[in-house]
């Protein structure tokens, strides 16, 4: 194993295996802040990844509640805000996870598969919740109020959100689902079909370049069918990395002028540094002791920056980017 | 049966009368800021003459002139414009005004000398020009902003174009929108998640307790229409939910007899171990699309089905379903998702070949239903008159929004007309002869006459502005008065509705130049539709 590693195991039982989503603070680097949701409910740290700590005490929910989803805010260092998907609810703090308040959604019990932030959060107060079984939950007041807005959405299972960089210019919001990729460019409040091929679906991960007002390009992580390009904002598609199930993908934040994309498979970190024309594993000799179920990256994708990968038997690994 | 036969130059002259009469009737309903037309009533008992401002209405109560050439003429063009209304439900006016210059164009050229059918031909020659010159200016309506300003030129009321941007931005081109008459003065909106369904008037529920609405979550759905007469016909479906461990059952059945009434009252004596409903079935079209939304399958009495035969993959399955005696509803439907958004593929091209207009808007509705929401619109006034006036001021403007969604948006105000005219003129100076030459000076100058009707209407004198006009680009603005580059300033048009104008005005214009001799019965014989 790479010497950069840090496995960090976690306390709870090995039949409660599995690590759902990671999300680090914007300001990883001053605040080591990250949190994991765990089929073991709601973990975080806040000595960049050394200890993890159950976060107890939550109103409303189980001791033992599974967290299936978490999200931090863009502007996570001032507003402290996280987003936390349970079973038929979202959790929400205000306070970098101090307190808790939590929204329930209409039953039946809505399975929260992920949470994506509007890059603006703190002005629009617009985030979104993807489910297993009923589509896109939408608010627009900070997680007060969730609705479902699932107009065009012919596919309701719902794994993967990507929201544009210019989300307050274009209001464009991707979603992955099991047959493909939906578009939205009115924030979220209407869907329409993109031209990804649904042969190569279920669709696990998605990512905008930052840049994507002008240049159009998204890649589009499937389950077994690897990872794919499109330039033009979804109409056509291109496979440029055939691997396992990519769980995640990320932009250098200056991209185009810096081409890096890391793209999360199953068992590896991928890394293209021409704008993902050509990939190599990131760690060419390591093995994970399981499979990566979920990752994060601090900030955004920088030398600097630290990758976190949660894996199938609930640890957690750090990396560097 | 006693005929009378009418010939030239009584026919064009008789025929002239009455389209100028209509036209002019209509033409002061042209452009944002219209007049009103009062009409007689046709309840005796009502005194108060009915107020109009749209010319496919106005049209269809104008039903006989007294000049019987006259009357044949103004017939003839009511037809056009009903035509223009029901397919397009906008730009009858504009049809008219563009109608009425080209006839009194064409007849002073033909009484001068012209050959009609010749002029039929470069007449409609022109047109096509005139139709792909708008096509090549054609926008694609793109954003809640665009149809915010599109509704508005169409209904000029700003609430009402607010609240319908921002519907049309949701729903979009084949979405399911109901516009209800509301309770209050203010116009107010709303969505539904998940398919709507509407049952027949006389739909029967079977709810437990005697209910009027329900609801059940995670919930095994039978759908036919069928009867279920015997108590074995339930139960077979009961066992059938059990097998696939559902606890809420939820079944559609042509009738349900009493005595398997009454079994379904003790098969939900224990609400929190199984609770079943049942509800008479809409029709079978909508079985269909219920079937491919929940992934069961529809059983038909058409098709032979029994319930016998039905097993449990038959069943579909549903996150949420409720009922009242009025509506169903269905949310996560456990359908395929691929099936489901082929069958909508389906349905959209269906909706592209098919020119029958019922068969159109039946075909809308199914995949408004299949689309995951509605939304309503519920418009308010003063009194019963009012709301019903802004009720079908916002059908139509919500018809002209679908039009658009399909066929795009051009420069507003007359200025994708006027865009038209330089090409016609630089055809007129090319002519090979003084029929071609006069066919499209003829189009050319009609094409500034729905402007010139606009700016009228608004009070403004026309000479002075459509002479700047000139540029394809620019066009009068008649709310601030002032000349505007239409496109950048988001003065728009639906495409639709303009080149649906254009063609129904001049092809059926120029087909009544050639018009010769006209034939009168005896009996007059008049009809409300036209």
């Amino acid at each position: 194993m790479n010497r950069d590693f840090v496995m960090v195991d976690s306390s709870v039982q090995e039949n409660q295996n599995i690590v759902y989503a990671l999300a680090a603070s914007p300001g990883f680097a001053q605040d080591g802040i990250c949190f994991a949701a765990r089929h073991s409910g709601l973990w975080h740290t806040n000595d960049g990844g050394m200890q993890w700590q159950a976060v107890q005490h939550i109103p409303f929910a189980p001791d033992n509640f599974v967290a299936s989803a978490v999200a931090v805010s863009p502007n996570f260092q001032t507003d402290g805000t996280v987003f936390v998907g349970v079973p038929g609810g979202i959790l929400c703090s205000r306070d970098r996870g101090a307190t808790w308040t939590v929204v329930t959604l209409p039953v039946p019990a809505p399975f929260i598969a992920t949470l994506a932030l509007s890059p603006v959060f703190e002005q629009d107060r617009t985030a979104f919740a993807a489910t297993l079984e009923d589509g896109i939950f939408r608010t627009v007041d900070g997680g007060v109020s969730w609705q479902a807005w699932n107009f065009g959405l012919f596919d309701l299972g719902v794994l993967c959100i990507a929201v544009s960089a210019a989300y307050t210019q274009d209001k464009t919001v991707y979603i992955g689902t099991e047959t493909g990729i939906f578009l939205s460019k009115n924030g979220g409040r209407a869907w329409q079909e993109t031209d990804f091929p649904p042969n190569f679906a279920p669709v696990l991960s998605l990512a905008l370049s930052p840049k994507f007002v002008d240049d159009g390009i998204l890649f589009a992580g499937t389950e077994s069918h690897g990872l794919w390009y499109s330039d033009n904002r979804g109409k056509s598609w291109q496979q440029v990395l055939d691997t396992d199930a990519v769980n995640a993908i990320w932009f250098a934040a200056d991209f185009p002028k810096t081409a890096d994309i890391c793209a999360v498979s199953n068992q590896n970190v991928w890394h293209s540094t021409n704008g993902g024309q050509s990939w190599l594993p990131k760690i060419p000799t390591a093995t994970f002791d399981a499979t990566i179920t979920s990752a994060t990256v601090s900030g955004s994708l920088t030398q600097n920056a630290v990758i976190f990968v949660g894996l199938s038997n609930e640890k957690i690994v750090r990396l560097p980017a | 049966m006693t005929q009378r036969l009418v010939f030239q130059p009584h026919t064009r002259l008789g025929f002239q009368k009455g389209i100028n009469l209509l036209v002019d009737a209509i033409r002061p309903t042209l452009g944002p800021l219209p007049r009103l037309v009062a009409i007689d009533p046709i309840s005796r008992g009502n005194k108060q003459p009915t107020l109009m401002d749209n010319g496919g209405l106005i049209a269809r109560r104008i039903i006989e002139l007294p000049d019987r050439d006259a009357d044949m003429g103004a017939m003839f063009l009511r037809q056009v414009i009903w035509k223009q209304h029901e397919e397009v439900g906008d730009g009858t006016a504009t049809t008219a005004v563009l109608f009425q210059s080209v006839y009194n164009q064409g007849v002073k050229y033909i009484a001068a000398g012209g050959n009609p059918m010749r002029l039929r031909h470069y007449l409609e020659t022109g047109m096509k020009v005139v139709l792909d010159t708008l096509a090549e200016m054609t926008l694609p309506l793109d954003s809640q902003e665009a149809i915010t300003r599109l509704a508005l030129s169409i209904c000029h009321d700003k609430a009402l174009a607010n609240a319908l941007g921002e519907i049309f931005d949701t729903i979009r081109e084949h979405g399911m929108l109901e516009i209800r008459s509301g309770n209050r003065r203010e116009m107010e909106h709303e969505y539904l998640q998940g398919a709507f369904f509407k049952l027949n008037v006389n739909a029967q529920t079977y709810f437990p307790n005697g209910q009027r609405q329900i609801e059940l979550t995670d919930a095994a759905i039978f759908i036919s229409n069928l009867d279920f007469d015997e108590p074995e016909h339930l139960i077979r479906i009961v066992a059938l939910a059990y097998a696939l461990k559902k606890k809420t059952l939820f079944i559609l059945a042509k009738r349900l007899s009493p005595r398997v009434v009454g079994v379904l009252a003790s098969v939900n004596k224990d609400p929190q171990q199984f609770q079943a409903v049942a509800i008479s079935s809409p029709e079978s079209d909508t079985l269909d699309d219920m079937a491919l939304l929940t992934g069961g399958r529809a059983f038909l009495q058409i098709l032979g089905d029994t319930i016998a035969s039905a097993n449990p993959s038959d069943l579909g399955a549903v996150r949420r379903i409720w009922a009242n005696k009025d509506y169903l509803g269905i949310a996560g439907g456990k359908g395929s998702p691929l099936v489901l958004r082929e069958h909508v593929s389906m349905l959209r091209r269906a909706i592209v070949n098919t020119n029958n207009l019922e068969m159109r808007k039946k075909l809308r509705e199914r995949i408004g239903r299949l689309m995951g929401g509605a939304a309503i619109l519920r418009v308010g006034g003063c009194t019963d008159t009012e709301i019903k006036l802004h009720k079908e001021n916002a059908e139509r403007t919500a018809e002209a929004i679908r039009s658009a969604f399909v066929q795009g948006i051009v420069p507003g105000g007359g200025a994708a007309l006027l865009a038209c005219r330089p090409i016609l003129e630089c055809m007129a100076e090319n002519a090979e002869n003084l029929d071609e030459k006069m066919a499209y000076r003829i189009l050319s100058r009609a094409l500034e006459e729905p402007t010139r009707a606009m700016l009228e209407n608004a009070g403004y004198e026309p000479g002075a502005f459509l002479a700047q006009m000139t540029d394809g680009v620019t066009g009068f603005d008649v709310y601030s008065g002032k000349l505007l580059n239409m496109a950048e300033a988001g003065v728009v048009d639906s495409a639709g509705v303009i080149q649906s104008a254009v063609h129904q005005a001049f092809a059926s214009v120029a087909l009544a130049l050639t018009i010769d001799v006209l034939v009168h019965h005896q009996q007059r014989e008049t009809s409300i539709n036209p």
